[in-house]
């Protein structure tokens, strides 16, 4: 399995390692289908197994081909740089936090992520369930040799399934910041309302204003600390003292807006990135994914319910059909639902700060500054909805509706399929 | 003047491929005007020549369908009208696709030079605001793109007629008029794709001088906030911001930190003999106009140094309105060129992909009907070998492909601009600057360009997508009626002999034939995701 580092002069092992394991694999593919190993050349393998057999060990090897070569076509640098991106986005994340002043409850976060922990549980004993009845079947089998029917049948698809797993990991850790940002702008929205006398508010501002000359120092202070700003001295100025002046008011975070849009499109040129970099490799999951499926739900109704528990060998393959249609496709799905979450979560928040505009808080009436900024991130954020989605090379967005489209796809499919009268062949080959 | 000199058509690199169009009869305008002014001039004698060509490619095209057609009868007389059908149909898609081509290149013989010269105003006015677009690419492309359409049909027509042709009929020699239709439509396409990469560049290059100011003055207030640091604390502290500095520009430009350490010591060294203690600050600001030389960065020499004003171009909001507007019309002029573009070839566009579409399908229903040892179409000769047909299938995959790709990436590419546009408000945070920067946006929002053909279907990649599932399922659909007619024949004969054992012959025959047609079924669905995801991973290069 091709593993990945942070640092940046990667010694030479680890490609080593990303080169040995392909070919290692593509000696196996070659032992299977030119050598003795090969489930086709067992003599209690009859023609349904012998399809099946060659349906998934190509498929498989076409799918651990073209996900290796786009992982080792993705450059190293990609990790780096999005391992920089986010400790800077965690940190300025951090930063408006602190600002802002509240500290999140953790309750949600831990309903979170008993669900979080639930399905990597789920996922993994699937795996494991997979890998343990192909190790059993294949010992049957070929005792001794057993690893190397197992390194066509089992290992590309948990080696896709994992690359793909990468690709869960980034878009989560991507929804997360989403989910954070969310719950900031969702504070400036309370606060917002919490304050129903703008005007007076305002007041207190201006006459701050007016009566604190000294703070001077404070100001350069708080200037060194966030150190972005220093364009705009007034409104900086005014937002600091809003925030000082009246902390019983609870804390004011404006002044956390403009710094929350950049957070927001920081978050969404990541998102790009990734989806540059995992986008391709989803394309073939997906497709092995669908043929696999379909045919397993063919092969079980034609086959395993009429003529199942007669050959070993071809309930074997049956099994090992079902077994990858449900891990592949439980990957898929979440593949699907975290890039769903991660779309929604960067919808909501133009939400969220298009509500603070109607709501026409204490710190908007001062200028049209807030204003304009928040209109031009709301316009924005329709340009980023133009512009990206987390897709597939374009071919498809990595939404529900992809659900639906492959579904359909697969019923139609499947009626075609479904049509074929099996039982001459099953006749002929003795099981019926 | 002068910058016309600096500023060169994207048409001069364009000249071996117009001489080979030219020479094909594919374009009609006037090859002497092009060779001197790099200009597309209309041409009478040209569209004469072109009209030649056109006749007589189809006359021998027919010949050779005529010379083929014996054996098409006997393919009549013997059973799939089916197959006879789509084949009949299919032979002329490609005379129509050139058709098609020779006579939008008739027509739009006019427009062609407008839309080049346009694109060199587009230029020009870029080369004025300070962007300079790198033409030489779309040379390298047109070459490449020649060699391999050059190597793929030559290949395909080749390796057919030596592994599948009879030698010894000279009429097997009119084998040659078959692949030109392909080439022709291959040589136009270029133009399409080549222009289309070119707009995509200006884009792209709006957006990286979007991106760079955003970037300029990222460094600019960095810059001011350590001025800040440096003019409240003590001279000693200099050194230290400097150095920060120096690390704060080092990252973005490693390539001169050597240059600019040079210089920075030697200010350090200035600041340490306490001469004056802004001194630093201006080297600074000198470096930094040393290396981004065509963002002016002022000087206004104040009433005391401190209050030296060095501007980053986001913080001048009228000088900024003036470039962004620019940038918008540019941007406009950008989407109007290539909705033009797309109008001039919208047809042949269409014709294309219909063509892509059935050959595709017909191509893979062939190679299944050759398998099963079945006779086919004279002009499909090519799928009785499996690996000609992966090579024909992977050149009209990949034409098609890369069409819809380019399409694709360019209105991702112009959608991108208004992204670039709020990065800049977001980043000068100044309230006129939003209210400019709001009512671009809105202007851009309406303004977006999306490849159609002919408005039937836009050309991105979901469509792409569509296709493949498509031609997946007419796939299956020929094969089953094939297979419908096969077993009802292989019925008929069985009942013609009235013999039970041969009836149970016949149905385990039909059983083979499904066992069989289950795995051409599987091999053709992973074959036709396989090439499209090659193609589109190829194209993504």
């Amino acid at each position: 399995m091709p593993f990945d580092r942070l640092n940046a002069r990667s010694n030479i092992f680890d490609y080593i390692q990303m080169y040995i394991i392909p070919t290692f694999y593509i000696i196996c593919y070659g032992l299977i289908n030119f050598g003795s190993f090969g489930i086709a050349h067992n003599p209690s393998c009859d023609s349904v197994c012998r399809l099946g057999n060659a349906l998934i060990v190509h498929l498989g090897c076409f799918l651990y081909l073209s996900m290796h070569a786009l992982n080792l076509w993705r450059r190293k640098k990609f990790f780096i740089v999005f391992e920089n991106s986010l400790q800077d986005i965690d940190e300025n994340l951090r930063r408006c936090q602190a600002v802002s002043g509240g500290d999140m409850d953790g309750k949600p976060k831990k309903k979170r992520k008993y669900l979080f922990y639930g399905t990597w549980i789920v996922v993994i004993l699937a795996f494991t369930a997979s890998f343990c009845y192909d190790v059993k079947e294949l010992v049957h089998y070929y005792h001794e040799y057993f690893f190397i029917t197992l390194m066509v049948s089992n290992f590309p698809y948990s080696a896709a399934s994992v690359m793909l797993g990468q690709f869960i990991y980034f878009v989560s850790e991507i929804s997360q910041r989403f989910e954070k940002l969310n719950e900031l702008f969702e504070k400036i929205n309370a606060e917002s309302d919490r304050k129903h006398i703008p005007l007076m508010i305002f007041d207190i501002e201006t006459d701050a204003k007016k009566d604190m000359p000294p703070n001077q120092q404070l100001r350069q202070r708080h200037l060194t600390a966030t150190n972005e700003e220093s364009d705009e001295l007034n409104d900086d100025l005014e937002s600091f003292y809003d925030t000082e002046t009246i902390p019983d008011d609870g804390p004011t975070s404006e002044s956390n807006l403009p710094e929350l849009f950049k957070l927001h499109d920081k978050i969404l040129s990541l998102s790009v990135i990734t989806n540059a970099e995992y986008g391709p490799q989803s394309v073939p999951y997906m497709a092995v994914c669908f043929v696999i499926t379909i045919f397993g739900i063919f092969l079980l109704t034609k086959v395993f319910f009429v003529v199942g528990g007669k050959s070993r060998l071809l309930d074997y393959v049956i099994i090992l059909f079902m077994v990858w249609s449900l891990t592949t496709m439980v990957v898929a799905y979440l593949v699907l639902r975290l890039c769903c979450n991660a779309n929604s979560f960067s919808k909501q928040s133009a939400m969220i700060v298009h509500e603070i505009m109607q709501k026409k808080p204490a710190f908007m009436l001062g200028n049209d500054l807030y204003y304009n900024k928040m209109k031009s991130f709301t316009l924005q954020f329709l340009h980023w909805e133009g512009y990206f989605q987390f897709n597939g090379i374009g071919l498809f967005t990595l939404d529900y509706t992809f659900i639906f489209s492959t579904v359909s796809a697969a019923t139609s499919y499947l009626i075609v399929l479904l049509q074929f009268d099996m039982s001459s062949i099953l006749k002929s080959e003795g099981l019926l | 003047m002068s910058q016309q000199q600096t500023v060169q058509t994207i048409l001069l690199h364009f000249s071996e491929l117009f001489l080979l169009c030219k020479v094909m009869g594919i374009y009609p305008q006037n090859w002497k005007v092009f060779q001197r002014y790099h200009d597309l001039k209309k041409s009478n004698v040209g569209v004469l020549f072109v009209i030649f060509v056109m006749l007589a490619i189809v006359v021998l095209y027919n010949l050779l369908i005529f010379s083929f057609s014996e054996e098409d009868s006997t393919l009549k007389a013997s059973q799939s009208t089916l197959t006879f059908v789509i084949g009949i149909f299919l032979t002329y898609i490609g005379l129509i696709m050139m058709i098609t081509d020779q006579l939008s290149a008739i027509r739009n013989q006019k427009h062609l030079g407008e839309i080049y010269d346009r694109i060199r105003k587009v230029d020009e006015r870029l080369y004025r605001i300070g962007c300079v677009v790198n033409n030489s690419v779309l040379e390298l492309r047109i070459r490449i793109m020649i060699a391999l359409t050059f190597v793929c049909e030559i290949t395909i027509m080749i390796a057919a007629y030596i592994v599948l042709l009879d030698h010894t009929k000279w009429n097997s020699l009119l084998w040659i008029f078959s692949c030109l239709p392909t080439l022709y439509n291959s040589l136009d396409k270029i133009w399409f794709s080549t222009t289309l990469y070119a707009l995509q560049q200006r884009f792209a290059v709006i957006n990286r001088a979007l991106e760079d100011m955003v970037q300029v003055h990222e460094r600019y207030k960095a810059m001011m906030a350590h001025r800040k640091r440096s003019g409240s604390n003590n001279m000693v502290k200099n050194k230290n911001v400097i150095n920060d500095i120096l690390f704060d520009l080092g990252h973005e430009e490693s390539l001169k930190l050597n240059y600019l350490q040079n210089e920075l010591r030697g200010s350090g060294l200035a600041g340490k003999l306490g001469k004056n203690r802004v001194k630093p600050v201006i080297t600074v600001a000198n470096s930094m106009n040393n290396f981004n030389q065509f963002q002016s960065i002022k000087k206004q020499p104040t009433k005391s140094a401190i209050n030296i004003h060095y501007e980053s171009e986001l913080s001048n909001v009228s000088r900024v309105e003036d470039k962004l507007n620019d940038f918008c019309q540019l941007h406009d002029e950008i989407c109007e060129i290539g909705k033009k573009l797309n109008e001039l070839w919208s047809y042949s566009i269409l014709v294309l992909m219909a063509y892509g579409f059935l050959i595709f399908t017909a191509q893979l229903y062939f190679l299944y009907c050759a398998t099963q040892d079945q006779p086919i179409p004279s002009l499909f000769l090519s799928a009785k070998n499996a690996l000609i047909t992966a090579t024909f299938l992977l050149y009209t995959a990949g034409k098609c492909v890369y069409i819809i790709y380019l399409s694709w990436r360019t209105s991702l590419e112009s959608k991108h601009t208004g992204i670039c546009l709020h990065k800049c408000g977001v980043v000068a945070d100044d309230n006129n600057l939003y209210e400019i920067i709001n009512h671009l946006s809105l202007k851009l929002l309406n303004h977006s360009v999306d490849f159609t053909a002919c408005g039937f279907f836009s050309l991105d990649m979901e469509t792409l997508y569509g296709v493949a599932g498509g031609i997946t399922s007419y796939l299956i659909i020929l094969i089953q009626f094939n297979l419908a007619a096969q077993q009802a024949k292989d019925a008929a004969s069985s009942h013609g002999t009235n013999d039970p054992s041969q009836i149970s012959n016949g149905a385990d025959n039909s059983s083979e034939d499904v066992n069989d047609y289950s795995t051409a079924l599987t091999t053709l669905m992973t074959s036709t995701a396989s090439t499209i995801i090659t193609a589109s991973s190829s194209a993504l290069n």
